[in-house]
């Protein structure tokens, strides 16, 4: 047990040791938040000892740090999962700052409530407030407390740039710069009006003086907090804009990087584990007889919901789990076939019928404009559950004693994992330390907290640090899955081709609540509803949620109507679009960028998908080449409009690599169900876009309204498989209503 | 019509999961097959060596695992994505039957001693520029002979 009797918790790599010097400082006592951190009166003083423990540094507030050499520190209450947000919020607070972006740090805020994604929250509750308001106290606090209630320190919802970029990274660079500025007008005893700031220095002009902002550093944290610091304006942008590489790309590429899997601790031990097959069943017995005689096996656990073979190595728990046979009970979902989902949905379906559901939105009377419309067109699309397939598997570590816990992981919500080991020990919160990294993929799957709560578990029975490690298998077959899905379309035409009605009942599992509505379409008459399904599986947010199936199934209907009604697909929307001329110029610069009208080859098509989500309107036009056996993607257009890119770069990395996702998803992504248990398990059933089947992607920005920012990182990825399934139907005439298209027999 | 932009993606999730709850239960069974440090491999890997060199060749056989992933050394005639060891030392560079090397390993002119083993696991890079051996430098001179050792004595069996 020599190992276990080490006290220290910090493990041997250099990065978790920094993190565990700001991680143990804040969580000790709190620190500033979002909002909070620009109010006047705020306690900053409570919080710099805790975060600038260095000789010399100098806390400016909770999401900036100055130190004698003059390095400004962003601190990010934001995750790296690959979508270059570390880099992106840096540029937006350094910029406000006007700091020497080659001086400019890094770090990731600790797990700690004062650092929730209070936005979130407030986005969420009311989303019409303007961007200023955030500066006002009581809406600030009132959502605070809610947002702390609800430990959303996330990333997730395309919402890092747009909500905490917008109102705490530039907020929190420009107030600091005001307070920097006014530290030095007391010093050099010049009024601060002549006073301006550029690459980390504070300029006088009129005396030609100049110094580094840390000499003033820590006299500015003397000064009251500016109420309402002010914005730049995009002429004034230095950075924001700008293409800058990203901070984590030399470490990602030489190996440096660090991700929750890497986790290493003296005495550290490995577990596997094996969940029953059939979610909700429990194990009730197991035969553990061979794997006890295995090398390396310390521990055999029956957790009652999965199993964990403990072991000195991952290799020899896994292969001590594969010799252990168990029982599981019997459950209610056991019975349960793919079919029969989409049997179930269907009944339902059938019984909500043309007035039961529950009501999204309602405009016009439907029925009575479907019902006198000169074509009617009616259609069913279908879309299979889907799993994440983060490239990095499922992981994280755990050292639960002496009533303490400390947990190591890659989490889109650290304050979330560090909650759940928490109420998992029944312990208080301040007693878990939680140690994030970066994650290898996120996509929604790394929001969940179930492998933070199994490595906690088997921590504690085991009483020594203990890494747990989910197999491919593990993973594809215990996702938290992207629901499965069911949507029935009526939509009316009158006698010029001109939509009047659009009629939707899909089944309902999810988020965001905008994602079946169509309210930048021009339609007169629209109703859409939705059913509840149950069913024994876990659903999560999967890379754009709810905006995956609908933007399908929309795009999909809007293409079968422009069809009816005799027109091209681009035209028809064009119409619908007319009252929205930001939208248009999106739509429009897609189908420019893609040679619209020009001719293809024979057995080529070309489709076109248009769906704003997220803040962020995308159209895309994808090119398919329909001669050989089974669709060949060739390009993918996409025109975006996120009112703004912070990094070009950035934007345009995001778009592409939710085409890949996408594409991978509409090809092939497919988990279903028989007997109750997901019969795929790994890459060959499972399969990803493999590099040769990437089409070319050329995305082109569009910068709308610089003051309402919209997401990146999801937004690509709705209108891909509609450009792609109305491109086949402008080469084949076969329209495909049910994904992935490796079902679909083109030959 | 504009469009109204609500929730972000997990925050429903989230709401939901936000409600306390007790502690997980404790594991229905539990089998210590034993404590880390007592027997097993933890004691095996302490047990005092015969001899020197036997302890040389296990720290070899350890020290391997870094090249198992391309590398075997037995009389199988099996290569993997790099040539099968069996036999190297003594044997001209570039000269297993149906392993297909690169320009510069053929043409090295190098015979493997344990010398120039030695010199090449250093960095294989240096030795013969343009080899196809991506990784396997090894900084630490102990560990170069150990795994000469351990290839020496997985030779002769």
């Amino acid at each position: 047990m020599a190992d276990t009797k080490t006290s220290e918790a910090a493990p041997k790599k250099g990065k978790w040791t920094r993190r565990a010097f700001i991680g143990a400082g804040v969580v000790a006592g709190g620190a500033l938040v979002v909002g909070v951190a620009v109010r006047p009166g705020n306690p900053i003083d409570r919080l710099s000892p805790m975060l600038a423990k260095g000789k010399g540094e100098q806390l400016i507030n909770a999401w900036v740090k100055i130190d004698a050499d003059n390095i400004v520190t962003a601190i990010i209450p934001h995750v790296e999962m690959g979508q270059g947000i570390f880099t992106s919020l840096a540029q937006m607070l350094a910029d406000e700052l006007d700091a020497d972006w080659s001086k400019v740090k890094i770090l990731e805020a600790p797990a700690d409530a004062k650092y929730v994604s209070h936005d979130i929250g407030r986005e969420f509750l009311a989303p019409s407030l303007e961007v200023p308001a955030i500066l006002e106290p009581t809406v600030g606090g009132t959502f605070l407390q809610l947002a702390t209630a609800m430990n959303l320190q996330i990333t997730g919802g395309s919402f890092s740039i747009r909500g905490t970029g917008q109102r705490a990274m530039r907020v929190a660079g420009a107030a600091a710069k005001e307070m920097l500025i006014a530290a030095a007008a007391e010093d050099w005893k010049v009024p601060a009006g002549e006073l301006r700031a550029e690459n980390s220095m504070i300029i006088h002009d009129k005396s030609s003086k100049s110094a580094p902002f840390a000499d003033f550093a820590a006299a500015a944290a003397e000064q009251g907090l500016p109420n309402k610091p002010k914005l730049k304006s995009p002429k004034d942008y230095k950075l924001m804009g700008k293409t800058i590489a990203r901070t984590d790309i030399p470490e990602k590429s030489n190996g440096a990087a660090i991700f929750g899997i890497d986790a290493d601790l003296p005495g550290m031990k490995y577990a596997a584990v094996k969940a029953a097959p059939v979610v909700g069943a429990t194990v009730e017995s197991i035969n553990a007889d061979t794997a006890k005689t295995m090398p390396g096996v310390l521990q055999i656990l029956n957790m009652g919901d999965f199993i964990a073979v403990v072991a000195d190595g991952y290799w020899q728990a896994e292969q001590a789990l594969g010799t252990i046979e168990a029982k599981y009970s019997k459950t209610e979902g056991d019975a349960l076939d793919q079919d029969a989902l989409f049997a179930r949905y269907a009944t339902m379906l059938d019984e909500a019928g043309d007035k039961d559901g529950d009501v999204e939105t309602e405009e016009g009377d439907v029925g009575e404009a479907f019902a006198s419309a000169a074509t009617k067109v009616e259609a069913e699309y279908k879309v299979p559950f889907l799993a994440h397939a983060t490239m990095e598997p499922m992981n994280c570590t755990a050292w639960v004693r002496d009533g303490k816990c400390d947990v190591w992981s890659g989490h889109q919500a650290p304050l979330m994992a560090r909650k759940a080991a928490a109420d998992t020990l029944g312990i208080d919160m301040d007693d878990v330390t939680y140690h994030n990294a970066y994650l290898g993929g996120g996509f929604g799957r790394r929001s969940e907290t179930d492998v933070i709560i199994m490595a906690t578990r088997i921590a504690k029975a085991a009483k020594y640090p203990v890494k747990m490690i989910w197999s491919r298998e593990e993973d594809t077959m215990q996702d938290h899955y992207r629901p499965s899905a069911t949507s029935r379309f009526q939509g009316g035409l009158d006698k010029d081709g001109k939509a009047v009605s659009w009629s939707n009942i899909h089944t309902h599992l999810f988020d965001p609540q905008e994602a079946p509505t169509v309210p930048y379409y021009n339609i007169a008459n629209h109703k859409i509803r939705k059913i509840d399904v149950p069913t024994h599986l876990r659903f999560g947010p999967w890379r754009s949620v709810d905006h995956s199936q609908h933007g399908y199934f929309i795009e999909s209907f809007v293409d079968e109507m422009a069809h009816a009604a005799g027109k091209d697909g681009y035209a028809f929307r064009r119409e619908l679009l007319a009252g929205s001329a930001r939208h248009l110029k999106v739509l429009d610069k897609a189908a420019e960028m893609a040679g619209w009208d020009k001719p293809l080859p024979e057995g080529h098509g070309r489709g076109i998908a248009f769906v704003p989500s997220f803040g962020t309107i995308v159209a895309e036009v994808a090119e398919v080449d329909m001669t050989g056996k089974k669709p060949k993607v060739k390009k993918i257009y996409v025109a975006a409009d996120p009112g703004f890119a912070v990094n070009p770069d950035g934007f345009a990395a995001q778009m592409e690599s939710s085409i890949a996702y996408g594409l991978t998803a509409t090809l092939y992504g497919e988990i279903s169900v028989k007997d109750g248990a997901v019969q795929q398990s790994n890459f060959h059933d499972y399969p990803i876009l493999r590099i040769n089947e990437m089409p070319e992607v050329e995305v082109e920005i569009i910068n709308g309204d610089h003051k309402r920012l919209g997401g990146a990182g999801e937004p690509g990825l709705p209108p891909l498989a509609p450009a792609v399934t109305n491109a086949i139907f402008a080469a084949t005439g076969n329209r495909v209503r049910e994904l992935p298209l490796s079902k679909v027999n083109f030959a | 019509m504009k469009a109204v932009f609500r929730a972000s993606a997990p925050v429903l999730v989230i709401a939901l999961g936000a409600c306390g709850s007790d502690p997980a239960p404790e594991p229905t069974e539990q089998i210590v097959v034993r404590e880390p440090g007592q027997d097993g491999s933890d004691a095996a890997a302490a047990a005092p060596a015969e001899e020197a060199t036997d302890s040389l060749v296990a720290a070899g056989k350890a020290a391997f695992n870094t090249c198992v992933a391309c590398h075997v050394v037995d009389d199988s005639g099996i290569n993997r994505i790099g040539p099968n060891l069996y036999g190297v030392i003594g044997r001209a560079a570039g000269s297993v039957d149906g392993f297909k090397y690169s320009d510069a390993m053929t043409s090295s002119g190098i015979t493997w001693t344990k010398e120039e083993l030695d010199n090449y696991l250093a960095n294989p890079a240096a030795k013969v520029p343009g080899t196809t051996m991506m990784a396997g430098a090894i900084s630490d001179a102990g560990r170069r002979e150990a795994i000469i050792a351990y290839i020496e004595d997985a030779s002769a069996n």
